[in-house]
């Protein structure tokens, strides 16, 4: 691997008992890189990012190995683990008032992340808080500062999150549905604000949503997921323009554009036939084979996805004439 | 006891006020001048009974401090059985002459000694012991919380009357059994309570930014438990004044020369029917103040517990 790699995923794995939620998700993030992770709910995106961090929630349980910055965090102790969270590497959250204490301050918060992996004294991290707010462009810091939770608007208190995750400059910074909760004004000044981060101070970002044009703004690299697999994957251009998995086409299609709408509501938008399987039923081979229209016999054995080549684990991929051609 | 306490009384004008500035009673988040968003959920009925009755009492125990009408070990076998309102003699004497107000009076602060003691101790023993059942593994939670099951088979009077038995009777030892006896239900609620707390976001999130369990527990558990181990502490207390009672009036509790209501009421049985009322007043007593902590534990839930408050 390169030096260069912030992150390096391999065959990575998380079960829960005989149930996988992770079937063997491999990628690479390297520094100054932004990468999305795509999928509709229950396809392994929130568990991937929880398994990097070392946070599963009780019971589940991970093979494979994760690389950040050459150590591989799977054979980490807690201990360690625990000083490389919020200062090497960090995450923000989809709702960040059930993410921040609502009995305190969030000037206290912030300071409180500052202190823990650094020896930075109260007013030092006071100090470092106020300009970490001004960054994020908060209005009025001072009084923010003393402000609780809940006396804050989604989008400043999604600011304080992003924040509370730069403070230390960590290296790898994992974004799990970050604007979910939030008006699309507001989506766009926070999309901006980890733009800034990552181009400013070489950080890898590592977007998880299902958001597709959020992706498509932000994002250099794609990984579609689907039942716990990675189906396809390459730079954001050539996935969305020229999908050849067929779960990446029928999710670009089902995006509502100027086109595929008509304003007197008489035209329905796309939708891909069928559920995800549940995890306790997931077919043998491609996982969307069920749901598949090109699906044949061979689609019940796995399709590999190979890196190199094709990047798309599928066994008939559709193929794009004139892209396919200069590829 | 129930003496009006300029406090309350401001409180209750806020009250009405703010509910008169409020036309929609149904929104109880208002916007301040400062912008800030501030809840108004504050004051209840039951909130307010509890307060007037509890801070009566607690000021009761603190003019005794500094002012006894007469003594109240003092016997004056010419004044036997004055009734209510005598000269100098507010709530009359006992059978020996003594003065029953100052007893009243020195009787509260057994009462806040013994209930408080207990119910903070066992508050302080049931939330260490609480917190670490709810943070630690299997092993040590199943063991903490079996043991807790263990102490609550037993009966408390049994363990009073066999400290009073091993160590001698009196306020200290009422206070040890309380603490045994409290602390299996304290752990429990707080072992719930923090287990909530866990769950929540904030708490993986202080995980992420690489926190650890005896800060999470201090910074981040506690401080969103307060509330419930507030309104624990009165209920407790309240608990704790009525089983002070009944073991002093048993004879295995605090007794003379100091003075619990429950002594009194021991005494006084003697003189049912020549002077009842000697009964009345430390009972009426015991029962104003449990009242009036359980009402305060009641309405406290309520403006700090919202959730479980709407669950009732």
């Amino acid at each position: 691997m390169s030096t260069n790699d912030v992150l390096q995923v391999r065959d990575l794995v998380v079960s829960r008992g005989r149930l996988e939620a992770v079937r063997g998700v491999s990628f690479t993030v390297g520094a100054g890189q932004r990468m999305g992770i795509v999928g509709e709910s229950g396809a392994g995106k929130s568990l991937t990012a929880l398994a990097v961090m070392g946070l599963l929630p009780a019971g589940w349980q991970t093979s494979g190995s994760v690389f950040h910055d050459g150590v591989d965090l799977t054979r980490e102790s807690d201990r360690a683990l625990s000083r490389r969270r919020g200062r090497t590497m960090s995450m923000v959250f989809q709702d960040p008032l059930s993410a921040l204490n609502p009995t305190k301050r969030v000037g206290v918060q912030i300071t409180w992340v500052i202190r823990r992996h650094t020896g930075a004294s109260q007013a030092e991290a006071r100090a470092q808080a106020l300009d970490l707010m001004t960054q994020m462009h908060l209005p009025r810091p001072e009084s923010l500062m003393r402000s609780f939770p809940h006396e804050l608007s989604g989008g400043q208190r999604q600011r304080i999150m992003i924040a509370m995750a730069l403070a230390c400059y960590p290296r790898l910074i994992i974004a799990d549905e970050p604007t979910t909760a939030l008006d699309v004004t507001v989506q766009k000044q926070v999309l901006t604000l980890l733009d800034e981060a990552v181009s400013e101070r070489g950080s890898a970002l590592l977007m998880i949503t299902h958001d597709l044009p959020v992706i498509a703004a932000l994002c250099d690299t794609v990984a579609v997921m689907y039942g716990g697999r990675i189906v396809e994957t390459g730079p954001v251009d050539r996935v969305f323009q020229t999908p050849r998995h067929h779960y990446t086409r029928g999710l670009l299609k089902s995006q509502p554009t100027m086109d595929n709408i008509a304003l007197d509501g008489s035209s329905r938008l796309p939708s891909i036939p069928g559920m995800v399987p549940p995890l306790t039923d997931m077919p043998a081979g491609c996982a969307f084979r069920p749901r598949c229209a090109a699906s044949t016999d061979i689609c019940a054995t796995m399709p590999e996805l190979d890196d190199g080549h094709t990047s798309v684990a599928c066994w008939h991929p559709i193929v794009h004439a004139a892209a396919g051609l200069s590829r | 006891m129930t003496a009006p306490d300029p406090d309350i009384a401001r409180s209750g004008a806020v009250e009405s006020s703010s509910l008169e500035s409020k036309p929609a009673a149904s929104e109880p988040v208002v916007v301040d001048k400062t912008g800030r968003v501030r809840d108004r959920r504050h004051w209840n009925a039951s909130l307010v009974a509890g307060l007037i009755l509890t801070v009566g009492f607690l000021l009761l125990a603190a003019v005794s401090l500094f002012y006894l009408p007469a003594d109240p070990n003092l016997p004056a076998v010419r004044d036997r059985l004055l009734p209510f309102g005598s000269p100098g003699h507010l709530f009359g004497t006992d059978s020996l002459g003594r003065d029953v107000t100052a007893q009243l009076m020195l009787g509260a602060r057994t009462s806040i000694y013994v209930g408080a003691g207990g119910a903070l101790l066992g508050l302080i023993f049931g939330t260490i012991t609480g917190l670490a059942a709810a943070a630690s593994g299997k092993l040590t939670s199943e063991t903490i919380m079996r043991g807790a099951d263990i102490l609550l088979s037993i009966p408390g009077i049994v363990t009073a009357l066999v400290l009073a038995a091993t160590i001698g009777a009196g306020a200290e030892t009422t206070i040890i059994a309380l603490t045994i006896f409290f602390v299996p239900s304290f752990t429990r609620v707080i072992r719930a309570a923090a287990l909530r707390v866990l769950e929540e976001d904030f708490v993986t999130a202080a995980r992420l930014y690489g926190r650890r369990r005896l800060f999470i527990l201090a910074r981040h558990v506690l401080p969103n438990i307060a509330g419930v181990l507030i309104v624990q502490f009165t209920l407790y207390f309240a608990v704790g004044i009525l089983v002070e009672a009944g073991l002093s009036y048993l004879g295995v509790g605090v007794s003379r020369p100091s003075i619990s209501w429950g002594l009194m009421l021991s005494e006084a049985q003697q003189q049912v029917g020549i002077s009842s009322p000697l009964a009345v007043w430390p009972g009426m007593a015991i029962v104003m103040v449990v009242l009036g902590l359980n009402l305060l534990g009641d309405g406290l839930r309520d403006v700090l517990d919202p959730k479980l408050a709407k669950g009732r």
